[in-house]
C-alpha cells in the first residue's frame, strides 16, 4: 500500500472521530465538573448511615446515573424517559414523599427504610430489587436521593414505629381484626373480602392525580412494601405516603394492630399462610354465625 | 335615642358580619373592604351523588353541589381568599386556633384561611369514616383516616400555602387550607364582599385568590379610614 | 518473541512500516483527545438517554444492566441468571403491553483496512492488503420469558452477505422447586464462560476474537473453541446477588452442529454421537476501592474445565462420511478474572489446553498404533484485558494475549518449528456511545489490533490462505471503525 493511500486512510478515519468530538464538545461548556446536569448543590456534603456503611451522594451522583435515570429522570422527578410508559409512576424524589417507611404519615423517611426500598425493590412495578449492589453502593444512592428535595436539610426524619411483638396468631385474633376491618372501613376501598372492589375503589387517585387501585389482597401477590406480618403491620400504621392510603396509627392500638394483621392475612386466599388455614377451619364450623362485612342496614360504619 | 341608634348600629354590623369571616383585627384604624365580582360565564355546579354513602346522603334533602366556583346575585364570587401579600409587618401566630369539619361528607368550612403556625384542629361530625389528605407540596403532605368518634386532628402548617384536601374515601369533597403569613385576610361570603379591618395607614399589596381561577392583585394605599378594591374575575365555563 | 527471524521478516524494522504503526496509533490517540471525554462526560444527560427489547420490557437505562453493552455488570448478570427476569411478580409476558414485542436487532457497518505479511500470491509472495467499508454480520435478537420462570431465547445471526444460522435457541427454566441453584437450559447456547467472548466489545477483524478461545495445536484435527456456542443441556445455578456461580453442561461432542453434523451450515462433515462436559464455577467478593463508573468495584474470579471427545475415523458408505467414531479425548482447563477498581476493569484469563496424540494426526484411526514422534498436542496461554470506563458512555480497551504451543503434535518437527502456531495479539479500541435510549443504542467502535502468528494463518484477519515461509512470522493487522447500533 503506498503512502498516498495510507495518508487518505488515515486522513478518513481522523475526519470522522475528529467530527464526532467536536459534535459533543460543542454541546456542552462545563468542561470542569464530572456531571454538572445531575443533582443539586448538596450532593457534595449529602451523607447516610446505615449500620456500619457511610455512604456519599458524590458516588451515587455516578449510580444514579448509570442505574436510576432512565425511570426517575435527570431531574429526580420521576420523569425519566421511560416513565411515560410505567405504571405505576416512578418515584418523584423532589417531593420527599415516600410510601415505604417506618416512620410516621408526612415524616421523612428514614435512611434505613430508603436503603431497604432500594435493596427490596417494589414488585409489581418497575422497581427492582437492587441488591446484586453491593451495600456501599446502595447506602450511596441513598444518600443521592435525599440531595434532590430541600426537606432533607431543614427537617430530621420522623420517629421510627416502635412496633410491639408479634401477638399470637388465635381465631380471637381475627376475629377482633375482622371487626376492626368492618369498623374502621378498609372494606370502603379494598371491598369485603378485599378484592380491590369497595365503594370506593374506582375513583381513587394517587397525590398526582393518577388513577391508583386499591391493594387486591386475594391476588397473593406480596405487598410492595415487603412481605412480611411485621411489613404489614408497618404499612397500614404508618400510612402509603403519596397515596390514597391513610395512617391508622391514631386509631388503632398497638396490640389491636396485630390481629388486623392476622386477619388480613386471611384475605389472601391465593397465599398459604398460617392464619389462612386457622381461618378456613373456624368457617366452616361457624360461618354462618359471622355478620358479612360491608355497609350495615342502618346506612352506616359501626 | 342616640344609644338605640348605636344599638341598631350594631345590631347591623353583627347581621352583616354573619355573611362574612373575619380574622381577629390587629391595631390600626384603616381598612380594605371590596366586593369580588367575575365577567363571562362562570362553570355550571353539579349536584353531587352521595349515594354511595347513605348515611351523608340521607342529611341532604337536596343534593349539595360542588363549590368551585360559587357565585351570588350581581355576578359576585364567594369563597375568594382577599390578603395581604405584601406591605404587611410581621405577625405573631395567634393562640386561637381554626377548626374544620367533615359534616354531611362535606368540608365546613370549604376553604379555610388560617396563619403559619395557628393551631388547627379537623372534627369527624359524620357517622362514617373519613381520610384527612391535605395535598400539600410545600409543607408535608399527610394522610391520616378518621373513624366516627375520634378525637380532632389537631395540626398546624409551618409554611404559606395553598393546600388542597380531599377524603380518598369520599371523592367528592374538595376543600382547601389557604395557609398565609398575614393575619390580614377575609373571604368572600354569599354578596362576594369583603372587609379586611385593622390596618395601619400604608401601601399594600392585596390578592385575591379563587381556586378555580387563580389570583388578582392590586396595590392599595390605605389611609385612616377605608380603602376600597374591587376584583373582576373571568370566568370560563371550564 | 523467537530470534529465529531475520530483521527484513520483521516489518517494524522498515522506517516506513514503523512510521504507519506510529500514525495509526497517533491516530486513534487523537480520536480519544477529540473525544474530548471530560466533555463527554458532562454530555446532557437528559438528552441521551444490548437487548434493547430488555430496556424497553422493564424501562431501566442500558447501563443499569450493561457496562457497556454488549458486557454485562452485575445487575445484568443476576437478570440473566434469574431466567430474564427482575423477580417483581411482573416477569410473565402477559403483564407486558400487546404492543411489546421482546426483539431486537444489531449490526454494523463500518470502514476497515486488514493487512496481512507473508502471503503466497500467484505472482509471488508478499503482503495482502483490503480495505474499504463493509457490513458485520446482523444478529436479530429475541429473549425473554415465556412465563415465569420459563425463559427463551432465539438468536437467528447472519454474515455479511445475510446467510443466517442459529447462533442460540434455547428453552430455560429457571429457580427449578423455588431454588435459584437449579436452572435448566435445553438447546444452543453460549457457554457459561465467565468471560464471554459473545458479549464483549470489539470487532475488528484480529481484535473482535480471542485467539485462545479458537486455537488448536497445527495439526489437531480438533475444531473445538471455547467461545463456540454448543448445544445439548446445561444446569446452573447462582446465588442471590450472583457472586456465587456454577454451572454443569452435557454437551453434543460436535461443535454445536446441528443435523448431526459439526456446523450449523450446510456441507459440514458428520459428527459423531459422543457428548463433552462443561464444568464453570465463579466467586466474586466486594474489595475496598469504590465503585467508580464501571459500576461496582466487584472482583470476581473462576475457574472452568471442558472435557470432551472428537472422532478419529469415520464409518463411511461409497467413501461418503456417514458417522464420526473412535473417538479420543481433549480438555481444556484454566482459570479467569473480572477485577474492578474505581474506572478500571481488567480481565485476566489462563487456559491450558490439551488434545489426545490420536487427534494430532489428521486420518490417523484410533485402532492403529501412534507413529514415532507423535505426541499429545497441548497449549497454554492467555491474556489481559483492560477497559477504562470515563463515565458508561465512553470506554477505553486494550489486550494483550499470548498462546503458546506446549507440544506440537510430532516432537521430531525440525529445530523452530516447536513455537509453529503461536500467537501474539495486542489490541486497541475505544467505543462511544452517543446515544443510550432504553429503546435503541449506537456505539462507535475504533479499534487496533495486531496480531503475530508463525508458521499459520492469523485466525481472524484475511489471508490467501496460503502463508508463503511458514518458518517466518506472518503480521496481521486491523484498523477498524465502525458504527454498531442495535434497536
Amino acid at each position: 500500500m503506498t503512502l498516498q493511500k495510507f495518508a487518505v486512510t488515515f486522513a478518513l478515519g481522523s475526519v470522522i472521530l475528529l467530527m464526532a468530538g467536536a459534535t459533543r464538545s460543542t454541546a456542552q461548556s462545563h468542561v470542569n465538573s464530572p456531571d454538572p446536569l445531575l443533582g443539586t448543590p448538596s450532593v457534595a456534603t449529602e451523607t447516610s448511615q446505615i449500620d456500619g456503611v457511610t455512604g456519599h451522594a458524590e458516588s451515587g451522583k455516578h449510580l444514579y446515573r448509570r442505574f436510576c435515570i432512565g425511570c426517575h429522570g435527570p431531574d429526580g422527578n420521576g420523569q425519566g424517559m421511560n416513565a411515560q410508559w410505567i405504571d405505576p409512576q416512578p418515584r418523584d424524589f423532589t417531593e420527599a414523599t415516600f410510601k415505604c417507611r417506618s416512620t410516621p404519615t408526612g415524616t421523612l423517611p428514614t435512611d434505613d427504610d430508603l436503603y431497604n426500598a432500594i435493596t427490596r425493590g417494589f414488585v409489581t412495578t418497575a422497581m427492582p430489587s437492587w441488591r446484586p449492589l453491593n451495600p456501599q453502593q446502595r447506602a450511596d444512592l441513598v444518600a443521592f436521593i435525599k440531595t434532590w428535595s430541600p426537606r432533607w436539610a431543614k427537617e430530621k426524619p420522623g420517629a421510627s414505629l416502635n412496633i410491639p411483638p408479634e401477638t399470637p396468631i388465635t381465631i380471637e385474633s381475627i376475629l377482633h381484626g375482622r371487626e376492626l376491618f368492618q369498623k374502621l372501613e378498609c372494606w370502603k376501598c379494598h371491598g369485603p373480602a378485599g378484592n380491590a372492589d369497595g365503594p370506593s375503589a374506582a375513583t381513587l387517585t394517587d397525590s398526582k392525580g393518577n388513577p391508583i387501585k386499591p391493594f387486591n389482597f386475594t391476588t397473593g401477590e406480596r405487598f410492595m412494601c415487603g412481605d412480611t406480618n411485621r411489613d404489614l403491620y408497618r404499612i397500614f400504621m404508618t400510612g402509603l405516603d403519596g397515596s390514597p392510603m391513610p395512617s391508622f396509627a391514631d386509631v388503632i392500638q398497638p396490640n389491636d394492630a396485630w390481629d388486623l394483621v392476622h386477619f388480613l392475612r386471611t384475605l389472601q386466599v391465593a397465599l398459604p399462610n398460617q392464619e389462612l388455614t386457622l381461618w378456613q377451619s373456624y368457617k366452616a364450623a361457624h360461618g354462618k354465625d359471622l355478620k358479612p362485612i360491608g355497609p350495615d342496614s342502618a346506612g352506616g360504619a359501626q | 335615642m342616640r344609644m338605640k341608634f348605636v344599638a341598631a348600629l350594631g345590631l347591623t354590623i353583627a347581621m352583616g358580619s354573619a355573611l362574612m369571616v373575619f380574622a381577629t383585627p390587629p391595631a390600626g384604624s384603616g381598612s380594605i373592604t371590596g366586593k369580588v365580582t367575575y365577567t363571562g360565564t362562570p362553570m355550571k355546579m353539579k349536584p353531587i351523588d352521595m349515594s354511595k354513602e347513605p348515611s351523608c346522603a340521607k342529611q341532604h334533602a337536596t343534593p349539595i353541589t360542588t363549590e368551585n366556583v360559587t357565585t351570588g346575585p350581581g355576578n359576585t364570587l364567594k369563597w375568594v381568599v382577599v390578603y395581604i401579600s405584601a406591605g404587611d409587618e410581621g405577625t405573631t401566630t395567634p393562640s386561637q386556633g381554626v377548626r374544620y369539619d367533615q359534616k354531611g361528607c362535606e368540608y365546613l368550612p370549604h376553604i379555610l384561611p388560617m396563619e403559619v403556625g395557628q393551631q388547627l384542629q379537623i372534627f369527624n361530625d359524620d357517622q362514617t369514616s373519613h381520610n384527612i389528605h391535605p395535598l400539600a407540596k410545600v409543607n408535608q403532605e399527610w394522610n391520616k383516616s378518621q373513624p366516627p368518634g375520634s378525637p380532632p386532628i389537631d395540626t398546624k402548617w409551618d409554611k404559606p400555602e395553598f393546600i388542597s384536601v380531599k377524603c380518598n374515601i369520599h371523592p367528592w369533597m374538595h376543600g382547601y387550607f389557604v395557609v398565609l403569613k398575614t393575619s390580614h385576610y377575609a373571604v368572600t361570603g354569599d354578596d362576594g364582599a369583603f372587609d379586611i379591618k385593622g390596618l395601619p395607614p400604608g401601601k399594600y399589596t392585596v390578592t385575591a385568590w379563587q381556586e378555580q381561577y387563580g389570583t388578582k392583585t392590586q396595590e392599595v394605599t390605605v389611609g385612616a379610614g377605608a380603602a376600597t378594591a374591587n376584583f373582576v374575575f373571568t370566568a370560563t365555563p371550564y | 518473541m523467537s530470534k529465529k527471524f531475520s530483521e527484513g521478516a520483521n516489518p517494524m524494522s522498515t522506517k516506513f512500516s514503523r512510521w504507519k504503526t506510529i500514525l495509526t496509533c497517533a491516530f486513534l490517540l487523537i480520536a480519544i483527545v477529540a473525544c474530548d471525554v471530560r466533555t463527554a462526560s458532562a454530555l446532557p444527560t437528559s438528552k441521551v438517554i444490548a437487548i434493547p427489547a430488555f430496556a424497553r420490557k422493564y424501562g431501566l437505562p442500558c447501563s443499569a444492566c450493561h457496562t457497556a453493552w454488549p458486557e454485562l455488570n452485575n445487575f445484568g448478570q443476576v437478570f440473566r441468571d434469574n431466567g430474564y427476569q427482575l423477580m417483581n411478580d411482573r416477569d410473565s409476558p402477559i403483564w407486558q403491553n400487546p404492543s411489546y414485542f421482546p426483539i431486537s436487532f444489531r449490526i454494523t457497518p463500518s470502514w476497515h483496512r486488514e493487512t496481512t505479511t507473508n502471503q503466497a500470491f500467484d505472482t509471488g509472495n508478499g503482503t495482502f492488503t483490503q480495505a474499504g467499508f463493509d457490513l458485520s454480520g446482523m444478529d436479530l435478537w429475541s429473549a425473554g420469558t415465556l412465563y415465569k420462570n420459563i425463559s427463551f431465547v432465539l438468536l437467528p445471526s447472519s454474515d455479511p452477505t445475510a446467510v443466517w444460522h442459529f447462533e442460540a435457541a434455547f428453552i430455560r427454566f429457571d429457580n427449578l422447586k423455588g431454588s435459584r441453584w437449579l436452572n435448566l437450559r435445553f438447546g444452543r447456547f453460549e457457554m457459561d464462560n465467565l468471560i464471554s467472548e459473545k458479549r464483549f466489545l470489539f470487532l475488528s477483524d484480529n481484535g473482535g476474537l480471542y485467539q485462545i478461545y479458537h486455537f488448536n495445536v497445527p495439526g489437531s484435527i480438533n475444531n473445538f473453541g471455547y467461545g463456540d456456542n454448543q448445544i445439548g443441556i446445561e444446569l446452573a445455578g447462582h446465588s442471590a446477588n450472583s457472586y456465587t456461580r456454577y454451572s454443569v453442561s452435557m454437551l453434543s461432542s460436535n461443535e454445536g452442529g446441528v443435523n448431526f453434523t459439526t456446523d450449523v451450515v450446510p456441507g459440514a462433515p458428520p459428527a459423531g454421537r459422543s457428548y463433552d462436559v462443561n464444568l464453570a464455577f465463579s466467586q466474586a467478593f466486594n474489595a475496598p476501592g469504590g465503585s467508580g463508573e464501571s459500576g461496582f468495584g466487584l472482583e470476581r474470579v473462576g475457574a472452568f474445565a471442558y472435557i470432551g471427545q472428537r472422532p478419529t475415523g469415520f464409518l463411511t458408505e461409497g467413501g461418503v462420511q456417514q458417522v464420526g467414531i473412535d473417538n479420543k479425548p481433549f480438555y481444556r482447563i484454566g482459570f479467569a478474572g473480572d477485577l474492578s477498581y474505581k474506572n478500571l476493569e481488567l480481565l485476566p484469563l489462563f487456559m491450558y489446553g490439551h488434545d489426545n496424540a490420536y487427534l494430532g494426526i489428521p486420518g490417523l484411526a484410533s485402532t492403529t498404533p501412534l507413529p514415532l514422534g507423535a505426541q499429545a498436542p497441548t497449549f497454554y496461554g492467555g491474556f489481559l484485558e483492560a477497559h477504562y470506563y470515563f463515565n458508561p458512555q465512553n470506554v477505553a480497551l486494550a489486550r494483550f494475549e499470548q498462546v503458546n504451543v506446549g507440544q506440537q503434535a510430532f516432537s521430531n518437527i525440525g529445530d523452530g518449528s516447536a513455537s509453529n502456531g503461536n500467537i501474539t495479539a495486542i489490541t486497541f479500541g475505544y467505543r462511544w456511545y452517543p446515544i443510550m435510549f432504553s429503546r435503541a443504542g449506537v456505539a462507535l467502535d475504533a479499534e487496533f489490533s495486531r496480531v503475530r502468528t508463525i508458521g499459520q494463518e492469523p485466525l481472524g484477519g484475511i489471508s490467501t490462505g496460503a502463508v508463503a515461509d511458514p518458518t517466518a512470522a506472518t503480521w496481521s493487522n486491523s484498523i477498524y471503525l465502525g458504527f454498531d447500533f442495535d434497536f
